[in-house]
């Protein structure tokens, strides 16, 4: 179907001004990916659709959102009754709302999932060390924008969630003060904290999309990994991107929007982990919830956070977790990537996946003495985790290598 | 493995899939579109009443109805008099032309002259139906009142300050003017002697 359109007149004249036949040979027709790549190569693709969904649906949310902590006649506040006019009011408004906010959850699954596959099969590994670089800072920005997101509405989760982490950049010696203030634009979290954060929430998907396009523009110079972890020979173990993979994206595309669709229109809530219930009740500046909790997935650094009787260690470690994603590639020295050929790693990678697990349920939970201290022997293996990595390949016995995938 | 297909099924495929890919997007638009379009408390507001005993004899008053302006006018025995003679100044003097500049209970010769249910009280939308700016209400006859901006023989009525429209007392345009249309009329009741419904 491609090969037919692309002998048309009118591509060979689009081609002749842009070079589009070089573009989609290099990048679908002719781009080798490995020939076994499992289920787990769909959350790439997810991701970029979960993106541009959120693009798309934010937009159109802009449209009737205000950014203002005016008080109303009702006497709530501008932007909290602009979200119930969304809800109500709006036509399809109410979709849209929990299009976007199903979606910020769907987001960060998809893309967990697209993490923890590169963590089991080393994709993180030479030579894609860049390529997990920027897919590290992509995770950071969409925290952000994740958190961003979350003031808008501004009610009680919104704003005391704000004000905890602002707090937190507070924290810091010297300059604490200073970023506090430079986030909140005063001395509490208020009016200008939200028009700001507004500004910030629609900016930040914009640099998303810069880097994701970084992101896939790095793995398609150093190509896909796969199950095995091997390097793959051209032609032999590989085959085009289009139409193998476009056709295995496109399914996986299917049964992601099966389940998506079902959760906006059925249980777009999530019994309170996808949209919290005290965030119906509006922002009060004088009253905190008995109960404050980020969203499910940010509670694994929310514990790690909570895991430290020190305020300032605490803001520092859980900038540290997140950093030390950074440095994985160079810590991790095993020649095998795929942990299906290393005992040792593939059991502590797994036990890694439980332990964030954990993390996220104790962030989520009220603390207790007994969930403190489980978040405090989970966060200490979060971290052992990587620091043991350039010692596991010392004593750890690979499994032989196949030959060829 | 390509080579022992059979390429004419292989295309039906491709074509359905694309075919139904193409329906759930198209689909997909329908909320996007929709929700650009008036929202509901937006269309709750598209009723106004208004007291047109609160315009003074030869006043004339500004309103907003869907979020456009509309004139009230409380025209004296003296405007309704320059609303005879100059037919043939008129671009469309029976308001025929279009549907909005006409309604439903214009149904005798006087109503078509005077456009509106009570001679005295003018309702129209103050937009200009050339591009839609406000004119100015210059009522009285000549150019005694008005100067130049005007033509010698004024039968008294608007002036767009726009590019120069001019309509007379009952809100007809004036030949040679750039506006196509008379100022349109928006449905309105009388709820009472004096309580207008408009909308």
């Amino acid at each position: 179907m491609l090969d037919k359109m692309m002998k048309s007149k009118l591509f060979g004249w689009i081609d002749e001004r842009t070079g589009a036949e070089a573009i989609i040979k290099s990048q679908l027709t002719e781009y080798e990916v490995p020939k076994n790549l499992n289920y787990m190569w769909n959350f790439g693709s997810l991701a970029l659709l979960v993106l541009v969904l959120q693009i798309v649906t934010g937009i159109f949310l802009a449209m009737y959102y205000k950014p203002s902590a005016a008080l109303t006649y009702g006497g709530y506040t501008i932007a909290f009754d602009s979200v119930e006019r969304i809800m109500r009011d709006v036509n399809f408004g109410w979709l849209l709302r929990y299009m976007h906010a199903v979606g910020a959850s769907a987001f960060f699954v998809v893309v967990y999932m697209h993490i923890g596959r590169g963590l089991y099969y080393g994709s993180f590994k030479g030579p894609r060390e860049l390529l997990w670089i920027i897919g590290v800072v992509i995770l950071l920005i969409m925290q952000g924008a994740a958190f961003f997101g979350y003031l808008l509405p501004w009610g009680q989760m919104s704003f005391w969630g704000a004000t905890v982490i602002t707090n937190l950049f507070g924290a810091l010696p010297v300059i604490g003060e200073f970023i506090q203030q430079l986030l909140m634009g005063g001395f509490a979290v208020g009016d200008p904290t939200l028009n700001r954060f507004f500004s910030l929430h629609y900016l930040f998907p914009l640099l998303l999309a810069a880097i994701v396009g970084g992101h896939v523009h790095a793995l398609h110079v150093v190509h896909s990994n796969n199950p095995t972890g091997l390097d793959v020979h051209e032609g032999k173990s590989t085959i085009p991107f289009h139409p193998y993979y476009t056709v295995k994206d496109a399914f996986g595309v299917g049964v992601f929007l099966t389940i998506y669709t079902y959760i906006v229109f059925f249980n777009p809530q999530m019994g309170g982990y996808f949209i919290e219930v005290d965030n119906y009740v509006p922002a009060n500046n004088l009253q905190t919830p008995a109960h404050i909790a980020p969203v499910w997935y940010l509670t694994p650094w929310y514990t790690i956070l909570r895991s430290f009787e020190s305020k300032l260690l605490g803001v520092l470690m859980m900038g540290a977790s997140l950093a030390i994603l950074f440095v994985l590639p160079f810590l991790d020295r095993s020649k095998v990537r795929s942990a299906r050929y290393r005992p040792v790693y593939k059991q502590m990678v797994f036990l890694f996946f439980i332990t964030v697990v954990v993390l996220g349920y104790c962030g989520h939970s009220a603390p207790t003495p007994t969930l403190k201290l489980i978040g405090q022997l989970a966060t200490t293996y979060y971290f052992a985790f990587f620091l043991l990595l350039p010692l596991v390949n010392k004593f750890e016995k690979t499994k032989p290598l196949p030959e060829e995938i | 493995m390509t080579d022992q297909a059979d390429q004419s099924r292989r295309n039906f495929l491709y074509v359905a899939a694309g075919g139904m890919g193409a329906v759930a997007a198209g689909a997909a638009v329908v909320p996007f579109l929709g929700s650009m379009l008036p929202a509901a408390d937006t269309l709750a507001a598209s009723k106004t009443e208004f007291e047109v005993s609160t315009v003074e004899a030869g006043q004339l008053v500004v309103i907003q109805w869907q979020g456009k302006p509309v004139f009230v006018v409380n025209r004296t025995q003296e405007y309704l008099a320059q609303v005879d003679g100059h037919d043939d100044m008129l671009k469309d003097a029976n308001s025929e032309a279009i549907e909005a500049v006409s309604a439903a209970w214009m149904d005798t010769p006087e109503k078509r002259k005077y456009r509106s249910i009570k001679p005295e009280y003018l309702i129209v939308v103050a937009s200009c139906t050339h591009l839609g700016c406000i004119p100015l209400f210059k009522p009285t006859k000549g150019r005694k009142d008005w100067g130049d901006s005007v033509p010698e023989n004024w039968p008294g009525g608007w002036h767009c300050p726009c590019h120069g429209s001019l309509y007379d007392i009952s809100a007809r345009v004036i030949n040679g003017s750039p506006a196509p249309h008379n100022l349109h009329l928006m449905p309105y009741k009388y709820l009472s002697d004096t309580k207008v419904l408009i909308g």
